[in-house]
């Protein structure tokens, strides 16, 4: 390969050797700080990108590391941070990922050995390089028709070095920021499944206590683990982890309060609880809109306008199935406001909803639906405790009892 | 299945608690009888001790104990839950109080006198000079104690009781006049018989104690018995038959036995006792057949002492190695809880010494549990003529011979074992201990509780042992701990197991096990062939599934697989094997434990004399000699010495030279699916794809599918043309599901080696997967499907979207996975959003999770092509969450005409007058149906039929399928039913 421009051999002699040193001190000094900048592969800075043409322009950066006692110890961490540095300028993520991966094996190692927790600051830098360019090389492996399996790679990984971290000692206090990237992975493959093992050991260990960790990898862990509760429909436990999360947060993460409120929402609306719509305007939630006016105003016709309109996204954010058991609600809504009605029409006869009245309440939403449909809604209704009463079969009837028919949810989610 | 027989088993074993006490007694004062009578024999006096009712017996010592006496023994203790394994080893340590000491049965368990007292015994005692039966006692010990001793055997050895088995004595128990030919010292064919005898007296013994005195005793025998088997014939063809034979498979016919004696534990009826009874016996006569004839001739045979002295030597390894086995496995129990089945294949993980030593105490409860499936019961039968052979085999010797020369040599091992073992004595727990165990564990409800319980005491056992506390406390004061919240525990044991290690391989197994439902099943050849000595192998194999069988019910989800896997690794494959066996445990325990055992070369010089050692086991010779199946043994043998080589570390290296064809196919078969399971990357060395994609030359179309267990032979092999043909002949065909599947299972076994991808193989998918869902295989269809995915994803032209709404459906209806079904749902193009079936589906979707009954039904009855078969089975389901629904919201009454229409019971709307024969049927239906479901119908005054709801409310419930089974699944049973019958 022929030299980089404006970069003589002896330059880029000179530059591999800086980094060289620069390494190997902020490894003698525990300098945690320098040690991240110098393997943040993605961060982009000058100097990196400088090292990375020298090491192009000079090829044989091994002797280099093999030259000196300092860095020859370090140097499968080093010859494969080289290599990966080399090629990432290249823009061969593939290649680039397989030999950070190999550094950062190497790293680890070296990580063991070292008692006491200086270099987590470093290890969180390679967690996160690890996981941001194993996204890219599988993009580029997608885009070659390759199977993209490299996320999957860092995703192994990542568990071995929780593995290095769960333990006793200082350097559990990293375990949680490894456990977020974990998340990251395994919710962008899919494979929600693996996060569970995680969060055992997180969570049953007993030798850590859950607040000693970092604030910002606590927020990070509620909120994907409030998201495991979404899936598991698992309503109250998902808005204490939420709201855990919403609460630490950092206030001026607009970007993060948003996305929590993503979950959040649902969430709250399935326990009966309704946003503000400033809040939905200064977080741009616009899509839950539609769903909030629906609850309020009982308008089956509005819920599901607005679920078809945003399908995709909900599916794909994974609370569509929760949105689409708002219905229920909407339902109370609606036979609420006919009690109403009829209430303030005669309020002895109040307690009384005929079925047809219902029916035809439908229709004027443009739902089609027939008497017998309409019934076993109302049934549901009853049997989920979202209607006190009963249903008279003969006469085709709501009876609503007098105290209290339709209970509020009150936080609670509804009875399934 | 294993859920069920669990639940059983609880149930069973908490009125064992209850009548410990009851059984003890009892048992204690046959122990007595018998204590008097052996006084005058010189072998020393153990005092027993029995925890829970504190009553001291005096029993017989080291050498000869009938199994009688050892079993009855074993059984309280076991029951109480306080000794099992500390029975052998107490024998050793007579000092040492720990509750229960049983005479160390491993050494002195000598069945044939047993049965030859019998006669004699009819009153109370009888002493027998014992001399020749001496291999019984081994191999009893051998088989038998792995249940309850662990390594007694060794123990026992070491202790020179060899010299002193002279006076047996079998207890009195079942005075049986028919055994009386068998009362002399001959060792020859009888022998077999003995023990069948003795088993069926056993049998008898038992029915009696239960209905004496305590049910629950009369059952742990018998799972004592069985276990007792196990080890032994696991150890034989164990490894592939325990894998890959499908439990279901040959419960039918063990069926009604297990049940029967379970039962009987829980209501101790006269009926059951002896229906039990009769299954011993019905047992017996098998065995005797085979057994009887390898016998005669070898036994009769002056044969030198040198030889039997080395057969006996061999034998005595392998016996060793067995109870090594036994010890193991049950080492593994312990741990159950963090160890996951893993680590059986990764020798590293194997605990440390220090972690088994608390062991003991849930090996003990796990024990316990073993009597769980019901299916124990044919491991007696079958076990029996195991243990007959080797002592045959070894009874050729000349009894003095080995005790002079075996001694030492059995010290040696001993004290190697012992150093390992040393710790785990349990017979070392303080009696307070075991006193704790059992309130601790008598107070559980429920199965869950009871396993949450063992692992806490497991953990409790264990820091007491790690601290140095566990002699010191006293356990009579330590406050129980509170019953333990089942599912934290479960989910502690669960976290527990390494994360890295690859569970997901485990899990999958047991849906490969299911297949072996299509291959014939060990029983079947036991009828077909008499006496054969092929039979007896079979036989193992049938153990050996049994032995399998019975424990995985208690490993539950955590463990199932380990103790199989133990099992196979370490258990002897064949007498032939003999030598190889006593290797093999020792290097398991070297793995295990990180000692060496010195009698690695023993063990190796032993393989010398497999030769010679071959020439005593006609069966092996037997077997050998077919040419066919030298063949294949030696194709395996090289698969398993590559394999060996390979992966030293690997865990476990099969070696089923001596067992049936059946078996060692199917046991290859399994190496080869598991190590495809472990990663392409290793092993599988005989099977190379790319070499071996065949074009094939077979032009039968039909074919019977059979699972490949080596690289496919073109001449068995249809090339497409003929497939086709097959296809359209399976289509044409008129012949039950069950033949059609096998075909298509062929044809597309044949597509894969052949490495045909196209429309032909998605078109035999797509008929295998309508075909298994009209039958409701979901099993079948689940394969088909996913194959489909990947065919579809390829471009292959076919019904995509109809098999895409079956999968939307199948989703929805059978996994309720809330991801998948997002998933799914998100991965629909829009074309097949508007494709009908998918739309359909889709509507179902909705149905479904928002509960509305009405919608499902009209959709059920507008269900396009096959959904309706999907839908189908989960019809019931969503009637039952129905009529739970409208009995609560709906007052006072339904009438049960608006409930048949409303849950598609009737097909026409009675609004609509066409009110037809059908429409009447399906009310019928529907009362029958409300009527199972405890639903309360009263008629109004126009003599309608109404739900009470209000009633109806309280007394709904799901009533147990007719067709259920013990394993939980009909279908199996049926089909394995039938693919006997009809093919």
């Amino acid at each position: 390969m022929a030299a980089y421009p404006g970069m003589s051999m002896g330059e880029a002699h000179r530059r591999i050797t800086e980094y060289l040193n620069r390494f190997s001190d902020a490894v003698s000094k525990q300098d945690a700080a320098s040690l991240r900048f110098l393997l943040s592969l993605s961060s982009n800075s000058p100097f990196l990108l400088s090292l990375a043409d020298a090491l192009n322009t000079f090829h044989d950066s091994s002797r280099l590391i093999k030259h000196s006692d300092h860095y020859s110890q370090f140097s499968d961490i080093l010859f494969n941070f080289f290599r990966s540095l080399q090629t990432y300028r290249l823009a061969n993520l593939f290649d680039s990922y397989q030999a950070f991966e190999k550094s950062a094996n190497a790293f680890i190692q070296e990580f063991r050995n070292w008692e006491s927790a200086w270099a987590l600051e470093a290890l969180y830098a390679l967690a996160y390089e690890i996981r941001v360019l194993a996204e890219r090389a599988d993009r580029e492996l997608a885009s070659n028709g390759k199977s993209p399996e490299k996320l999957k790679a860092a995703g192994s990984f990542l568990m071995k070095v929780f593995g290095v971290l769960a333990g006793k000692g200082p350097k559990r206090v990293g375990a949680l920021y490894v456990t977020c990237q974990l998340f990251k992975v395994y919710f962008k493959l899919g494979t929600v499944h693996l996060c569970r093992s995680v969060i055992r050991s997180i969570e049953t260990a007993r030798i850590f206590d859950f607040e000693e960790f970092p604030k910002r990898d606590k927020v990070t862990y509620m909120y994907y683990t409030g998201r495991l509760e979404v899936f598991n429909e698992n309503f109250p436990a998902a808005d204490n982890k939420l709201s855990y999360a919403l609460t630490h947060c950092n206030p001026r993460r607009e970007a993060n309060i948003r996305m929590i409120l993503k979950y959040l929402i649902p969430v709250k609306l399935s326990i009966g609880i309704l946003p503000k719509d400033w809040l939905l305007e200064k977080y741009n939630l616009v899509e839950y809109r539609d769903v909030v006016q629906a609850l309020r105003r009982g308008d089956l016709r509005l819920l599901r306008h607005a679920l078809q309109e945003h399908e995709d996204r909900f599916l794909r954010s994974g609370v569509f199935l929760v949105l689409e058991k708002l219905e229920l609600q909407v339902y109370q809504r609606l036979v609420k406001k006919i009690y109403f009605i009829q209430k303030q029409k005669d309020p002895t006869k109040a307690h009384q909803v005929k079925l047809e009245v219902i029916v035809k309440a439908l229709k004027w939403l443009e739902m089609d639906m027939d008497v017998d449909e309409v019934e076993c809604i109302m049934s549901i209704l009853i049997y989920k405790n979202l209607v006190k009463g009963y249903f008279a079969h003969k006469s085709k009837v709501v009876v609503l009892s007098k105290q209290d028919p339709f209970p509020k949810l009150n936080g609670k989610p509804v009875n399934s | 299945m294993q859920h069920r027989s669990h639940l059983v088993h609880r149930v069973w074993e908490q009125q064992m608690y209850h009548k410990i006490t009851m059984a003890m007694h009892h048992t204690l004062i046959l122990l007595i009888h018998m204590v008097m009578e052996i006084q005058d024999t010189r072998d020393t006096i153990i005092t027993i001790r029995s925890s829970s009712s504190s009553l001291t017996i005096l029993a017989i010592s080291s050498s000869l104990t009938t199994p009688a006496i050892s079993r009855n023994l074993t059984t309280p203790a076991i029951s109480s839950s306080l000794i099992t394994p500390a029975i052998s080893r107490s024998l050793i340590i007579p000092a040492i109080s720990s509750s229960l000491i049983i005479p160390a049965t491993s050494s002195s368990l000598i069945p044939a006198t047993s049965s030859s007292l019998i006669p004699a015994t009819s009153s109370s005692t009888l002493t027998l000079p014992i001399h020749n039966l001496w291999e019984h006692i081994k191999t009893q010990t051998a088989g038998g104690y792995p249940s309850s001793g662990y390594s007694n055997q060794t123990t026992t050895w070491s202790d020179g009781s060899y010299a002193n088995y002279t006076p047996h004595q079998y207890a009195n128990y079942t005075p049986d006049s028919s055994t009386s030919a068998y009362s002399s010292g001959t060792v020859t064919a009888p022998s077999s018989h003995y023990q069948q005898q003795q088993y069926k007296q056993w049998a008898d013994y038992y029915s009696q104690t239960e209905v004496s005195c305590a049910p629950g005793t009369e059952n742990m025998t018998v799972a004592s018995k069985s276990n007792v088997g196990c080890p032994i014939p696991g150890v034989s063809s164990g490894y592939s038959t325990s894998t890959s034979q499908a439990p279901p498979s040959y419960t039918p016919s063990w069926m009604p036995e297990s049940s029967s004696s379970e039962f009987s534990s829980v209501q101790p009826a006269a009926g059951i006792s002896s229906a039990s009874d009769a299954y011993w016996q019905h047992g017996a006569p098998s065995s005797q057949i085979h057994i009887t004839s390898p016998m005669q001739p070898q036994s009769q045979k002056p044969l030198d002492p040198k030889t039997s002295y080395d057969s006996f030597l061999d034998q005595q390894k392998a016996a060793y190695s067995q109870g090594h086995n036994l010890q193991y496995p049950a080492t593994h129990q312990v741990p159950q809880s963090y160890q996951s089945p893993a680590n059986h294949q990764v020798p590293q993980s194997y605990q440390s010494p220090a972690q088994t030593v608390p062991s003991s105490d849930t090996r003990r409860v796990s024990k316990l549990q073993i009597p769980t499936n019901p299916r124990i019961a044919s491991n007696l039968t079958f076990g029996l003529p195991k243990t007959d052979k080797d002592s045959s085999t070894t009874g050729a010797a000349v009894k003095p011979a080995y005790i002079s020369i075996s001694q030492p040599k059995a010290n040696e091992k001993v004290l190697s074992n012992d150093a390992a073992d040393s710790m785990l004595k349990p017979g070392t727990f303080p009696k307070s201990l075991c006193g704790y165990v059992e309130r601790a564990l008598g107070r559980c409800k429920g199965d869950m509780q009871m396993e949450a319980c063992q692992d806490l005491l497991k953990e409790m056992i264990t820091k007491a042992t790690a601290d140095g506390t566990l002699y010191t406390r006293n356990w009579d004061t330590e406050p129980l701990f509170s019953l333990p919240n089942v599912d934290a525990v479960n989910k502690d044991s669960l976290q527990s197991s390494t994360p890295g290690l690859s569970l997901p391989k485990y899990k999958r197994s047991p849906s490969r096990r299911s297949k072996s439902r299509w291959e014939p099943l060990p029983e079947e050849k036991f009828v077909d062939k008499s006496a054969s000595v092929v039979n007896d192998t079979m036989k193992y194999g049938g153990w050996i599934n049994a032995n399998d069988k019975d424990r995985k019910p208690f490993f539950g989800n955590n463990g199932n697989k380990e103790n199989n896997m133990s099992g196979m690794k370490f258990s002897p494959l064949d007498q032939k094997n003999a030598s190889k066996i006593a290797q093999r445990p020792v290097k398991k325990q070297r793995y295990a434990d990180g000692f060496n055992v010195a009698d690695n070369c023993d063990a190796s010089s032993d393989s010398d004399k497999e030769q010679s050692l071959t020439a005593y086991y006609p069966s092996a010779i037997t077997l050998a000699n077919t040419p066919e199946e030298k063949k294949r043994r030696e194709n395996r043998s090289k698969r398993f010495e590559k394999r060996q080589g390979r992966t030293e570390s690997n865990q476990f290296k099969p070696k089923n030279a001596g067992a049936g064809n059946l078996y060692s196919r199917r046991a290859s078969a399994l190496v080869l699916s598991k190590t495809f399971e472990e990663g392409a990357a290793r092993a599988v060395e005989d099977i190379d794809w790319d070499s071996l994609t065949v074009k094939g030359t077979c032009h039968e179309i039909e074919k019977r599918y059979l699972r490949l267990t080596s690289a496919p032979d073109p001449a068995s092999v249809r090339p497409e043309e003929v497939l086709e043909k097959a296809l359209d002949m399976v289509h044409n065909s008129q012949k039950n599901y069950l033949y059609k599947c096998d075909q298509l299972k062929s044809i597309r076994q044949d597509l894969t080696v052949q490495r045909i991808r196209n429309w032909l193989t998605v078109k035999v998918y797509e008929t295998h997967a309508r075909l298994a869902l009209e039958v409701g295989d979901l099993f079948e269809y689940n394969q088909c499907q996913s194959q489909l995915k990947t065919l579809y994803a390829e471009g292959i032209e076919g019904c995509h979207m109809e098999f895409s709404a079956y999968n939307l459906l199948c989703v929805i209806l059978h996994s309720n996975n809330y991801r998948d079904l997002l998933s799914s749902m998100s991965r629909l193009s829009d074309e097949a959003k508007k494709d009908e079936t998918v739309k359909h589906a889709l509507a179902v979707r909705a149905a479904v999770t928002s509960e509305n009954y009405v919608m499902f039904f009209r959709l059920y009855k507008t269900a396009p092509y096959l959904s309706t078969c999907l839908m189908d089975l989960y019809v019931e389901k969503m009637r039952y969450k129905a009529v739970s629904c409208m009995s609560r919201s709906y007052r006072p009454t339904i009438p049960v005409s608006y409930i048949a229409q409303v849950l598609g019971f009737i097909t026409a709307r009675p609004r609509n007058e066409g009110s037809d024969v059908k429409d009447s049927d399906g009310l019928g239906e529907c009362v029958d149906w409300l009527k199972a479901h405890g639903a309360c119908l009263i008629a109004d005054n126009n003599g309608e039929m109404q739900l009470d709801t209000k009633a109806s409310c309280a007394s709904l419930f799901v009533p147990e399928p007719e067709d259920a089974v013990a394993h939980g699944d009909a279908n199996l049973a049926v089909n394995d039913f039938l693919t006997r019958t009809s093919l």
